[in-house]
Protein backbone atom coordinates (compact mmCIF):
# COMPACT_ATOMS: atom_id res chain seq x y z
CA UNK A 1 0.00 0.00 0.00
CA UNK A 2 1.48 3.12 -1.14
CA UNK A 3 1.43 6.08 1.13
CA UNK A 4 -1.29 8.29 -0.65
CA UNK A 5 -3.91 5.50 -0.37
CA UNK A 6 -3.22 6.16 3.42
CA UNK A 7 -3.51 9.97 3.23
CA UNK A 8 -6.84 9.24 1.82
CA UNK A 9 -7.67 6.77 4.10
CA UNK A 10 -7.07 8.90 7.32
CA UNK A 11 -8.68 12.09 5.22
CA UNK A 12 -12.16 10.04 4.93
CA UNK A 13 -11.59 9.22 8.83
CA UNK A 14 -11.31 12.63 9.63
CA UNK A 15 -14.26 14.02 7.31
CA UNK A 16 -16.76 11.54 8.67
CA UNK A 17 -15.12 12.16 12.42
CA UNK A 18 -15.05 15.80 11.65
CA UNK A 19 -19.67 15.43 10.51
CA UNK A 20 -20.60 13.40 13.05
CA UNK A 21 -19.01 15.72 16.29
CA UNK A 22 -20.18 18.85 14.58
CA UNK A 23 -23.79 17.35 14.47
CA UNK A 24 -23.90 15.98 17.72
CA UNK A 25 -22.60 19.11 19.24
CA UNK A 26 -25.96 20.18 17.91
CA UNK A 27 -28.27 17.46 19.05
CA UNK A 28 -26.75 16.44 22.11
CA UNK A 29 -28.48 17.48 24.77
CA UNK A 30 -26.95 18.00 27.56
CA UNK A 31 -24.56 21.50 26.97
CA UNK A 32 -22.00 19.81 28.55
CA UNK A 33 -21.96 16.84 26.06
CA UNK A 34 -21.88 19.63 23.26
CA UNK A 35 -18.98 21.11 24.79
CA UNK A 36 -17.15 17.93 25.02
CA UNK A 37 -17.74 17.37 21.50
CA UNK A 38 -16.58 20.35 20.48
CA UNK A 39 -13.75 20.11 22.18
CA UNK A 40 -12.59 16.78 20.02
CA UNK A 41 -13.88 18.45 16.97
CA UNK A 42 -11.39 21.39 17.66
CA UNK A 43 -8.41 18.70 18.39
CA UNK A 44 -9.54 16.84 14.97
CA UNK A 45 -9.14 20.04 13.28
CA UNK A 46 -6.11 20.66 14.39
CA UNK A 47 -4.92 17.38 13.29
CA UNK A 48 -6.22 18.24 10.16
CA UNK A 49 -3.67 21.34 9.55
CA UNK A 50 -1.10 18.75 10.03
CA UNK A 51 -1.98 17.51 6.84
CA UNK A 52 -1.33 20.90 5.22
CA UNK A 53 1.90 21.59 6.36
CA UNK A 54 0.94 23.83 9.17
CA UNK A 55 2.38 22.77 12.03
CA UNK A 56 2.54 26.39 13.62
CA UNK A 57 -1.42 26.40 12.83
CA UNK A 58 -1.97 23.05 15.20
CA UNK A 59 -0.03 24.77 17.81
CA UNK A 60 -1.86 28.01 17.90
CA UNK A 61 -5.07 26.02 17.49
CA UNK A 62 -4.82 23.75 20.41
CA UNK A 63 -3.34 26.82 22.63
CA UNK A 64 -5.93 29.58 21.65
CA UNK A 65 -9.16 27.14 21.15
CA UNK A 66 -8.87 24.16 23.51
CA UNK A 67 -6.66 26.02 25.81
CA UNK A 68 -8.93 29.74 25.73
CA UNK A 69 -12.01 29.40 24.55
CA UNK A 70 -13.11 26.03 25.39
CA UNK A 71 -11.86 27.55 28.84
CA UNK A 72 -14.07 30.17 28.37
CA UNK A 73 -17.28 28.24 27.42
CA UNK A 74 -16.59 25.69 30.79
CA UNK A 75 -16.41 28.52 32.85
CA UNK A 76 -19.55 30.29 31.30
CA UNK A 77 -21.79 27.41 31.71
CA UNK A 78 -20.30 26.47 35.45
CA UNK A 79 -21.24 30.42 36.06
CA UNK A 80 -24.89 30.18 34.60
CA UNK A 81 -27.29 28.12 36.20
CA UNK A 82 -28.80 25.71 33.51
CA UNK A 83 -31.40 23.71 35.53
CA UNK A 84 -33.72 25.61 33.64
CA UNK A 85 -32.65 23.76 30.81
CA UNK A 86 -35.05 20.94 30.15
CA UNK A 87 -38.19 22.95 30.40
CA UNK A 88 -37.56 24.64 27.60
CA UNK A 89 -37.90 22.90 23.54
CA UNK A 90 -34.27 22.94 21.76
CA UNK A 91 -35.32 24.13 18.57
CA UNK A 92 -36.91 26.43 17.31
CA UNK A 93 -40.66 26.02 15.46
CA UNK A 94 -39.37 26.76 12.00
CA UNK A 95 -36.56 24.27 12.20
CA UNK A 96 -37.36 22.95 8.57
CA UNK A 97 -37.00 26.06 7.44
CA UNK A 98 -33.28 25.91 8.25
CA UNK A 99 -32.65 22.95 7.29
CA UNK A 100 -33.99 23.66 3.94
CA UNK A 101 -32.04 26.99 3.91
CA UNK A 102 -28.52 24.96 4.23
CA UNK A 103 -29.40 22.54 2.27
CA UNK A 104 -29.82 25.33 -0.40
CA UNK A 105 -26.63 26.70 0.78
CA UNK A 106 -24.70 23.52 0.52
CA UNK A 107 -25.73 23.13 -3.06
CA UNK A 108 -24.79 26.64 -4.19
CA UNK A 109 -20.83 25.87 -2.63
CA UNK A 110 -20.72 22.91 -3.87
CA UNK A 111 -21.39 24.04 -7.67
CA UNK A 112 -19.29 26.84 -6.82
CA UNK A 113 -15.82 24.54 -5.84
CA UNK A 114 -17.18 21.50 -8.40
CA UNK A 115 -14.04 22.86 -10.99
CA UNK A 116 -11.54 23.65 -8.50
CA UNK A 117 -8.14 22.26 -9.79
CA UNK A 118 -5.52 21.05 -8.00
CA UNK A 119 -2.33 22.34 -8.88
CA UNK A 120 1.02 20.33 -8.98
CA UNK A 121 2.92 22.22 -6.78
CA UNK A 122 2.06 22.53 -3.49
CA UNK A 123 3.49 24.23 0.00
CA UNK A 124 6.47 22.67 0.91
CA UNK A 125 7.51 21.56 4.58
CA UNK A 126 8.61 25.03 5.84
CA UNK A 127 9.87 26.82 9.15
CA UNK A 128 8.16 28.95 11.85
CA UNK A 129 10.67 31.22 10.90
CA UNK A 130 9.27 32.49 8.00
CA UNK A 131 6.12 32.67 9.01
CA UNK A 132 7.39 35.17 11.46
CA UNK A 133 9.02 37.04 8.91
CA UNK A 134 6.06 37.44 7.13
CA UNK A 135 4.18 38.39 10.02
CA UNK A 136 6.59 41.11 11.27
CA UNK A 137 7.46 42.53 8.00
CA UNK A 138 4.56 42.69 5.31
CA UNK A 139 1.47 42.03 7.50
CA UNK A 140 2.69 44.25 10.03
CA UNK A 141 0.08 46.85 10.56
CA UNK A 142 -2.41 44.48 10.73
CA UNK A 143 -1.37 42.72 13.50
CA UNK A 144 -0.53 45.62 15.61
CA UNK A 145 -4.69 46.50 14.80
CA UNK A 146 -5.30 42.44 15.61
CA UNK A 147 -3.67 43.38 19.05
CA UNK A 148 -5.74 46.89 19.64
CA UNK A 149 -8.87 44.64 18.89
CA UNK A 150 -7.88 42.31 21.36
CA UNK A 151 -7.61 44.64 23.94
CA UNK A 152 -10.65 46.25 22.93
CA UNK A 153 -12.36 42.57 23.41
CA UNK A 154 -10.87 42.31 26.66
CA UNK A 155 -12.04 45.38 28.42
CA UNK A 156 -15.64 45.15 26.63
CA UNK A 157 -15.94 41.59 28.04
CA UNK A 158 -15.20 43.18 31.28
CA UNK A 159 -17.76 45.77 31.25
CA UNK A 160 -20.45 43.92 29.93
CA UNK A 161 -20.18 41.34 32.09
CA UNK A 162 -20.12 43.17 35.34
CA UNK A 163 -23.15 43.00 36.93
CA UNK A 164 -25.55 46.04 36.95
CA UNK A 165 -26.74 47.93 40.19
CA UNK A 166 -30.32 47.20 41.18
CA UNK A 167 -31.60 50.17 40.04
CA UNK A 168 -30.46 50.29 36.47
CA UNK A 169 -32.55 46.13 35.60
CA UNK B 1 -1.80 13.20 -2.73
CA UNK B 2 -5.59 14.54 -1.23
CA UNK B 3 -7.51 16.30 -4.03
CA UNK B 4 -8.11 20.28 -3.33
CA UNK B 5 -11.81 19.48 -4.04
CA UNK B 6 -11.84 17.63 -0.96
CA UNK B 7 -10.99 20.41 1.37
CA UNK B 8 -13.35 22.71 0.00
CA UNK B 9 -16.26 19.91 0.30
CA UNK B 10 -14.92 19.06 3.78
CA UNK B 11 -14.87 22.67 5.11
CA UNK B 12 -18.46 23.76 2.80
CA UNK B 13 -20.41 20.22 4.78
CA UNK B 14 -18.85 21.82 8.50
CA UNK B 15 -19.85 25.26 7.28
CA UNK B 16 -23.45 24.13 6.20
CA UNK B 17 -23.97 22.08 9.12
CA UNK B 18 -23.07 24.96 11.79
CA UNK B 19 -25.26 27.43 9.66
CA UNK B 20 -27.87 25.07 10.13
CA UNK B 21 -27.22 24.95 13.92
CA UNK B 22 -27.13 28.38 14.16
CA UNK B 23 -30.72 28.86 12.84
CA UNK B 24 -32.02 26.23 14.61
CA UNK B 25 -31.03 25.91 18.47
CA UNK B 26 -32.27 27.65 20.84
CA UNK B 27 -30.03 28.08 23.66
CA UNK B 28 -27.55 31.19 23.31
CA UNK B 29 -24.27 28.81 24.30
CA UNK B 30 -24.65 26.15 21.60
CA UNK B 31 -25.23 28.89 19.30
CA UNK B 32 -22.12 30.38 19.79
CA UNK B 33 -20.35 26.87 19.38
CA UNK B 34 -21.98 27.03 16.43
CA UNK B 35 -20.28 29.84 15.49
CA UNK B 36 -16.57 28.52 16.66
CA UNK B 37 -17.82 25.60 13.70
CA UNK B 38 -18.22 28.05 11.16
CA UNK B 39 -15.00 29.41 11.98
CA UNK B 40 -12.92 26.37 11.79
CA UNK B 41 -14.66 25.24 8.56
CA UNK B 42 -13.15 28.45 7.04
CA UNK B 43 -10.00 28.00 8.71
CA UNK B 44 -9.59 24.76 7.18
CA UNK B 45 -10.68 25.96 3.71
CA UNK B 46 -7.84 29.66 4.07
CA UNK B 47 -4.61 26.51 5.15
CA UNK B 48 -6.11 24.04 2.48
CA UNK B 49 -5.55 27.05 -0.42
CA UNK B 50 -2.32 28.13 1.36
CA UNK B 51 -0.99 24.68 0.90
CA UNK B 52 -1.74 24.58 -3.20
CA UNK B 53 -1.23 27.56 -3.36
CA UNK B 54 2.92 27.32 -2.01
CA UNK B 55 2.53 30.53 -0.06
CA UNK B 56 2.27 30.75 3.27
CA UNK B 57 -0.48 34.05 3.28
CA UNK B 58 -3.14 31.53 4.35
CA UNK B 59 -1.60 30.69 7.13
CA UNK B 60 -1.35 34.57 8.66
CA UNK B 61 -4.80 34.87 7.51
CA UNK B 62 -6.04 32.15 10.02
CA UNK B 63 -3.68 33.27 12.54
CA UNK B 64 -5.52 36.50 12.44
CA UNK B 65 -9.10 34.60 12.06
CA UNK B 66 -8.32 32.40 15.21
CA UNK B 67 -7.41 35.84 17.38
CA UNK B 68 -10.64 37.23 15.67
CA UNK B 69 -12.62 34.26 17.03
CA UNK B 70 -11.19 34.36 20.32
CA UNK B 71 -12.46 38.23 20.47
CA UNK B 72 -15.75 37.04 19.51
CA UNK B 73 -16.34 34.64 21.68
CA UNK B 74 -14.92 36.18 25.10
CA UNK B 75 -17.68 39.06 23.98
CA UNK B 76 -20.82 36.63 22.93
CA UNK B 77 -20.16 34.97 26.10
CA UNK B 78 -19.98 38.01 27.93
CA UNK B 79 -23.57 38.77 26.81
CA UNK B 80 -24.77 35.64 27.48
CA UNK B 81 -23.56 36.41 31.03
CA UNK B 82 -25.10 39.72 31.25
CA UNK B 83 -28.40 38.10 30.19
CA UNK B 84 -28.51 35.54 32.03
CA UNK B 85 -27.52 37.46 35.13
CA UNK B 86 -29.32 40.28 34.91
CA UNK B 87 -33.01 39.09 33.11
CA UNK B 88 -32.68 35.46 33.49
CA UNK B 89 -32.51 35.10 29.77
CA UNK B 90 -30.83 31.93 28.23
CA UNK B 91 -32.88 31.49 24.91
CA UNK B 92 -32.80 33.24 21.90
CA UNK B 93 -36.41 33.37 21.27
CA UNK B 94 -37.06 35.17 25.30
CA UNK B 95 -35.09 38.12 24.08
CA UNK B 96 -37.65 40.48 23.44
CA UNK B 97 -36.86 43.44 25.84
CA UNK B 98 -35.01 45.81 23.71
CA UNK B 99 -34.70 49.01 25.73
CA UNK B 100 -33.25 47.10 28.54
Amino acid sequence: MNPPIIEQIFFIYFFISLSFLSLSVIISKNIMHSTFFLLIFLLHVAALFLFLNAEFLMVIQIIVYVGGVLALFVFAIMVMNIKEEFRHKKFVKFAGAGLITGFLFFIGIYLFIKGAKTPQETLPPVDVNLIGRLLYSYYLLPFEILSLVLLVALVGGIIIAKKLPREER
Amino acid sequence: MIPLNWYLILSSTLFTIGLVGFIVRKDLIVMLMCLEIMFNAVNISFASFSYYNASLTGQIFVLFSIAVAACETAIGLAIVLALVRNMRINHSDEITNLRG
